[in-house]
């Protein structure tokens, strides 16, 4: 990401950011009641993480699923291995890379967040949060989508897999979890205790669901497991094992690299 | 320097490198010659840690390359046959860049930089963009990265393939600039004429198997049991012809106008008796040289034999 390309992947992604929050601005302030529009942030700054969030998932991975499977294509790797850099530079050193950028890009949106905070209805502890989980997320999208690279010589099948992985995590378990809540009704009349159960639990490992936790009226029924644990925290702790277990094994897959055929 | 001992490489049910035996000495250019796919880059990829040898030992300046790697790092530059170069990078960052990997200090690195440009011939291209650099200014550049952490030994794997002749003789006086700074180089090359110039032995490896290993004209003797003089008369050459053909360690000599061929049997360090001989004899000459030997012919006969 060397000369125009990173300013002008950052200029797109906040304008693209802007255009969307305009958008729902406008249509909120023809048609919604004035005494929504008075509190705009409660609608805008959802959005708003929302979009962040679903470009996270296409960004983290394209950004670091190459790491490693690039320098294979262009034949630089066997340089970087020959060289003292230890597995734990080149890993942090890939990673962060990637990492830098996105944060980047995360930081780049937050003076259009702090525009629909000052629009009401939001508060600021719940956007740190946002950002927390947001960060995560980015994070452990890089660390695994880095793990693949080290994993598929070709960078762009490490791409494609580390996409899919992340369409899994995010689209793919509460799917299957929300199918069988509604199979379950269908045979006993309404979903059984242990089906909301699994369903609350794996909306545990989602961050997008860990962000609909935090705004009001939110339904989280009364007998659910780990109630008293907020989504958010568990999706969080979900996902930095989830890194740190990506992390792991990528050492592991670098320190191996000599038996790499 | 360098130690080889009975190293055996297999992938799956396939052998490249079978049971290969080779030492090399300090300050020794030892040129690595065999046919496409005979076990050349293997064998380096062993050296250069890259790969693991499935049976024997590898050692570099004395270090383990299985259980000291980092050391072997340390003290070798690796030059791959094909590599990549980050092609949007400026010279001198890509320089700098393997410099901090290299783990040269910060204060240190425009100094050494500049040096191994000066020394590859790159001082011009200093701001330029990797991507601009022909073929064989990327090979020089690359040869500039191996030195930069002033590396003992020298692992060239064909560092003059895909190159046009100016810029393989480029690369060839590069070598033989290394040669003289005193560098342990192993160089590996498929073109005999490439190697035989700056060469003190050579190694000849084929279908994985170690065929022969030594010293040139010492692999030539044993080859021909010969050592062919020439010598370049200024009188008749066939008076020449009949005063070397007294001696008993002359089996044959011919004449090709005023130079003549003789036929030496005895040791390489030896030759210089025929010379004192030829002048006691009043014969008048103006050059007298051991024929240098021809990888080509040497190869040939080795792995001709191999195959037969």
């Amino acid at each position: 990401m060397r000369g125009m390309r990173a300013f002008l992947v950052l200029t797109g992604y906040v304008t693209l950011l802007s255009i969307i929050v305009g958008l729902i601005y406008l249509v909120l302030s023809k048609n919604a009641p004035a005494t929504l529009v008075n509190q705009a942030g409660i609608v805008l700054t959802p959005v708003l993480i929302y979009v962040q969030m679903g470009l996270i998932c296409l960004i983290a991975p394209t950004f670091s699923a190459s790491a490693v499977s690039f320098e294979r294509e262009q034949q630089t790797f066997d340089l970087l291995i020959v060289s003292l850099a230890k597995p734990t530079t080149i890993l942090f050193g890939k990673v962060g890379a990637a990492l830098s950028y996105l944060l980047l890009t995360l930081f780049g949106s937050v003076p259009l967040i702090s525009l629909t905070y000052s629009m009401g209805g939001v508060s600021m502890g719940d956007i740190a949060i946002a950002y927390l989980i947001m960060i995560v997320q980015g994070v452990t999208y890089c660390s695994f989508s880095f793990l693949w690279s080290t994993l598929i010589k070709r960078s762009v099948v490490s791409q494609l897999v580390s996409i899919l992985t992340v369409i899994v995590l995010v689209a793919a378990m509460p799917a299957l979890a929300l199918f069988f809540t509604a199979l379950s009704a269908s045979f006993t009349g309404g979903p059984s205790s242990t089906f909301i159960n699994v369903t609350f639990l794996l909306l545990r490992t989602n961050p997008f669901a860990a962000v609909a936790s935090l705004i009001p009226g939110f339904p989280m029924p009364n007998n659910v497991w780990l109630r008293s644990v907020p989504i958010w925290l568990s999706q969080v702790v979900f996902y930095l094992l989830l890194m740190i277990s990506s992390l792991y094994l990528s050492l592991r897959r670098l320190r191996n690299a000599r038996n790499w055929v | 320097m360098i130690k080889i001992e009975n190293v055996t490489k297999t992938f799956g049910d396939f052998t490249a490198v079978d049971a290969v035996n080779l030492e090399i000495g300090k300050g020794e250019v030892f040129g690595f010659i065999g046919p496409n796919g005979a076990g050349k880059t293997t064998t380096i990829k062993m050296l250069a840690t890259l790969s693991l040898p499935t049976e024997g030992t590898l050692s570099v300046g004395g270090f383990d390359i299985v259980r000291q790697p980092r050391e072997v790092r340390r003290i070798i530059g690796y030059m791959p046959d094909s590599f990549g170069v980050y092609e949007d990078l400026l010279v001198w960052e890509y320089l700098d860049y393997f410099a901090a990997l290299y783990q040269v200090e910060p204060s240190r690195r425009k100094g050494i930089i500049n040096d191994v440009l000066e020394l590859t011939d790159l001082t011009i291209k200093y701001n330029a963009q990797v991507m601009s650099l022909s073929r064989g200014m990327k090979q020089r550049l690359c040869l500039a990265k191996t030195l930069l952490h002033d590396p003992d030994v020298l692992l060239l794997d064909e560092p003059a393939s895909g190159l046009d002749p100016h810029a393989r003789i480029e690369i060839r006086e590069l070598i033989r600039e290394l040669c003289r700074m005193g560098k342990t180089i192993l160089v590996s090359s498929h073109i005999l004429t490439e190697l035989a110039d700056f060469c003190s032995s050579i190694g000849i490896i084929e279908r994985g198997k170690m065929l022969a290993a030594g010293r040139i004209d010492e692999i030539t003797a044993a080859l021909s049991g010969n050592v062919v003089i020439e010598i370049t008369v200024k009188g008749d050459p066939l008076a020449a012809i009949q005063v070397l053909e007294e001696r008993e360690d002359i089996t044959r000599a011919t004449s090709d106008g005023r130079v003549v061929h003789a036929e030496f049997t005895g040791a390489t360090d030896d030759v210089d008796q025929v010379l004192e001989y030829l002048i006691n004899r009043g014969v008048r000459l103006t050059a007298f040289t051991p024929a240098s030997a021809d990888l080509e012919d040497i190869f040939l006969k080795i792995t001709r034999g191999a195959v037969a």
